[in-house]
């Protein structure tokens, strides 16, 4: 067996769009990839009681997200003929309009790129260990939960 | 015998900790009765128990060093 390369996935705060921008470029020189599927979470304002959101704060149980992740990558790379699979997850405070998600994929055509994002964002929401509170304008707050 | 309960999302609000060290505990179940006693709101919210990072379903025993984590349902993303 291969040693186990744990990667983490997580970065403080928003995910910037230079930091989707410079993960794009980067691929430019894999020239064997045809399709890149690319997902994007963003704080959205919602509202509640007449208040609205204003950001969300993300903490995680580290230790068992990033092992999870690792057997959800596996079983992705296992199932789809993917070149490259990248996955960026806030903690900490996001402001509305800000990204807090960004899964990408690559692949030699379309189908498989789509469909391996699609999977990996449904099992980011609901396997891996993360938690987001809400703040509201007035700093009242409501736990997150996902649908 | 030291047992390590870590806390999550909503659970910090609920316990005002993140992290509690318990000792001589058998099983889950009743380091959860326990639990809900010190902190009855417990009982009106849903969570998981994860042992040593695997999640259980049915009540698990405990040994020495072992970490239980008390998790409401994931809102990543």
């Amino acid at each position: 067996m291969g040693e186990k390369k744990i990667k983490n996935i997580f970065v403080e705060g928003a995910i910037s769009s230079q930091k989707i921008a410079d993960s794009i470029q980067t691929h430019a020189s894999k020239t064997n990839i045809g399709a890149h599927s690319i997902f994007l979470g963003q704080v959205r304002a919602d509202e509640k009681d007449g208040k609205q959101v204003a950001s969300i704060e993300y903490t995680c149980y580290l230790d068992m997200a990033l092992e999870k992740m690792h057997e959800i990558r596996e079983s992705i790379f296992a199932k789809y003929e993917l070149t490259c699979m990248h996955v960026y997850h806030s903690l900490g405070n996001v402001l509305v309009g800000e990204i807090c998600l960004f899964v990408f994929t690559s692949s030699k055509h379309r189908k498989m790129a789509i469909e391996a994002c699609n999977e990996l964002v449904e099992a980011i929401k609901f396997e891996l260990p993360i938690w987001g509170k809400e703040i509201y304008q007035d700093q009242s707050i409501v736990w997150k939960e996902n649908k | 015998m030291t047992i390590t309960v870590y806390f999550f999302g909503s659970l910090v609000d609920i316990t005002g900790q993140s992290k509690k060290d318990l000792n001589s505990f058998s099983d889950t179940d009743a380091l959860n009765l326990m639990l809900q006693n010190e902190y009855p709101a417990l009982i009106a919210t849903k969570y998981f128990i994860a042992v040593n990072q695997q999640m259980i379903k049915a009540n698990h025993e405990l040994n020495n060093g072992d970490i239980v984590a008390l998790m409401p349902p994931f809102s990543g993303g």
